[in-house]
């Protein structure tokens, strides 16, 4: 009898616009949409500010090495025209004013000073807003600096490599995977549980607020079936719109990484694919399946509670925020799980599946959040069967 | 058969529905002591002004509300006892049609009747006598939603009988509906008591009252005003019409309470 009212309800929930909207069409374009939109501004930003002439006023002799350097720039760096300026005041009235874009100011006794020898400091001002300007300017001045160093070595008689004595080598020993799964595996069950909360908010809404608003549980009430098996019934068609919300989204995001042409898609769809192994995908569901079910347990009762769709959702979308907030812990770097982090809903399944990517789960553990979940589910289920028995909650 | 025997409810009442009802007591009685009988071949009326217990009392007899005491025995079963199988010999017509607007009434009709364990051989017949009966087929393969209140009355009424019930309650079955589909659907109630079914009716409608049935209770403000046959009601009569002595009994209720 479970599944004829199973079955039932999947085909309603599916012939519902609203739902298939929320459950599977907005998760699987949302990423997509989003990369897109942001890769493209962000590629064309860099790309304006990499290759765009702009406009650089220095004041000071134009005989220095400094400005000498900016005259012979290498123009894969960025063109730009040099302009000279009188004083300070004016350079930098027209940098904020955006009539140049960067301003180089060279003290009166600089060749006073490179002759001596001593150390001089150039100002490089530029409007803080254009961060591409900023990257621009260090580039510069990372080539005047270089050049002015080797030509101090030289008049010194002096070995470049000899000044250096020690040579760091940085290597980290972690693999991708692992970077990536400790760095922004939180962001993966942070998605499944923000867009399966969304995906069994309506279906829930919809079965139980919704049949009272109708008219139609009363009927189905009268039928010889139990309060518990309809329960049952609806309630799995919930924690299915749920799976199926946050696996949407999950497809939208790997489709997104897969089609957007982007420095490192492809390094990272290989990170991905690796990732995406048959035995991870399961494990994977066997955290999030009790995390499903608590939410769909939940949003019940008060489901049932409410007189109107409005009601429902009223006070479920709030609730939304509550459950998204410890999913974010996830995504803090330094929170691990062991035992005290496997004992927080929904914390702990953010750790185990950020565990699971990098591949260092302790098996204690995942059982551990596991039991912690399942246990959280039947007292979620026990919740709305209590509140689904209550004869005045069930009809208006 | 129904057979009702001292039949009483109360609610509790939370914070908003005393304010709601505009009162400090804690409960409330919906259904004050109440004994009727309902006999098979005989369609029993059950009457009353908005408020008075009527629908909850038809939500007892179907099993969706449990009594605070009293018994009720449905087709031989103890309603209170043995729900579920109490449940597999009523049909509930409920006062709004309670339908699946995104199920097509054919699909609709099938759910019920598999909730109800229907053998498929028994559906078929049914349905297609249903279907013939209430003039169905045209528009058995259309979404309800998109259907008229006549058409959906009539799904409602299909999937009320489609698990061939002894005992059938008709909530105000001919409401908001034209001439000639509450005629067919006044014709169906009284093959049902042709068939040997146990009917209530409940409806706000007096002249049907009159045509359709053989007993009647009125009920008021949970108390039960009146229980007899159609006849001795008549025999009683003070008013010139049903519905003036109708009026004339609740007033004279209210005037006994005030």
């Amino acid at each position: 009898m479970i599944t004829k009212i199973f079955l039932k309800e999947l085909k309603d929930t599916l012939r519902d616009r609203r739902t298939l909207m929320m459950m599977i069409v907005i998760p699987v374009l949302i990423f997509p949409i989003i990369l897109n939109i942001t890769v493209g501004i962000s590629s064309s930003f860099e790309k304006d500010a990499a290759t765009k002439n702009i406009k650089i006023g220095f004041v000071g002799d134009a005989q220095s090495s400094v400005i000498q350097e900016f005259m012979n720039m290498p123009k894969n760096i960025g063109k730009f025209d040099l302009i000279p300026y009188a004083n300070k005041s004016t350079l930098e009235k027209d940098v904020k004013l955006d009539s140049i874009q960067m301003g180089v100011i060279v003290p009166n006794d600089y060749l006073e000073n490179e002759r001596k020898m001593s150390a001089v400091t150039v100002q490089v001002v530029y409007n803080v807003t254009d961060l591409g300007i900023k990257d621009r300017a260090e580039k510069y001045m990372e080539v005047v600096e270089k050049n002015a160093m080797t030509k101090r070595y030289k008049s010194l008689s002096l070995d470049e490599t000899k000044l250096q004595p020690i040579v760091t080598e940085y290597k980290n020993l972690a693999s991708k995977k692992e970077m990536i799964g400790k760095l922004a595996g939180g962001f993966l069950p942070y998605i499944f549980i923000a867009f399966g909360f969304i995906g069994c908010m309506y279906p829930a809404i919809d079965l139980f607020t919704g049949e009272k608003e109708r008219g139609t549980i009363e009927t189905l009430l009268t039928t010889p079936v139990s309060r518990i098996q309809i329960l049952v019934g609806k309630m799995m068609v919930v924690v299915l719109s749920g799976l199926l919300a946050a696996t949407s989204a999950l497809v939208g995001l790997y489709i997104a990484i897969k089609v957007m042409n982007f420095e490192g898609n492809e390094q990272i769809m290989s990170i991905v694919q690796s990732i995406l192994t048959p035995s991870f995908i399961l494990m994977l569901f066997f955290l999030l399946f009790p995390l499903t079910v608590f939410f769909a347990g939940v949003m019940i009762p008060i489901a049932v509670y409410a007189k109107s769709f409005k009601e429902a959702q009223s006070i479920i979308t709030p609730l939304n925020i509550v459950m998204v907030l410890p999913a974010m812990v996830g995504l803090f770097p330094g929170i691990e799980l062991n035992t005290i982090t496997a004992c927080i809903p929904v914390v702990n399944v953010v750790l185990a599946t950020k565990e699971l990517i990098a591949g260092t789960l302790d098996t204690g553990l995942l059982l551990l959040s596991f039991s912690i979940m399942v246990a959280l589910a039947a007292v979620a289920v026990f919740v709305s069967y209590k509140h689904f028995d209550k004869e005045t909650n069930v009809v208006l | 058969m129904i057979k009702v025997e001292n039949l009483y409810k109360e609610f509790q009442l939370g914070k908003a529905q005393q304010k709601e009802l505009d009162t400090k007591a804690k409960k409330a009685v919906a259904v004050d002591h109440i004994s009727f009988q309902c006999q098979p071949g005989r369609i029993f009326s059950l009457l009353g002004p908005n408020g008075a217990g009527k629908t909850t009392t038809m939500r007892m007899l179907s099993t969706i509300f449990k009594p605070t005491s009293g018994s009720i025995e449905i087709a031989g079963v103890d309603a209170i006892a043995h729900p579920q199988e109490a449940r597999k010999k009523i049909g509930f017509l409920t006062g709004s049609t309670g339908l699946y607007a995104r199920l097509t009434p054919n699909e609709l009709v099938k759910y019920f009747a598999d909730l109800y364990k229907v053998s498929d051989t028994d559906f078929k017949q049914r349905k297609d006598r249903l279907f013939n009966l209430l003039d169905m087929n045209e528009f058995q393969n259309k979404r309800i939603g998109k259907l008229s209140t006549g058409m959906k009355q009539k799904v409602s009424i299909c999937r009320t009988m489609i698990h061939d019930p002894e005992v059938i309650v008709f909530d105000e079955p001919t409401s908001g509906l034209d001439v000639i589909t509450a005629e067919n659907i006044i014709s169906l109630i009284r093959d049902c008591k042709n068939e040997g079914k146990t009917v209530i009716f409940s409806s706000h409608i007096m002249s049907e009252v009159d045509l359709l049935c053989d007993d009647m209770a009125i009920v008021h403000k949970g108390k039960l005003l009146f229980n007899g046959t159609m006849d001795e009601f008549r025999n009683n009569q003070q008013e010139k019409t049903l519905t003036g002595e109708f009026i004339r009994i609740i007033n004279e209720a209210n005037t006994a309470t005030a």
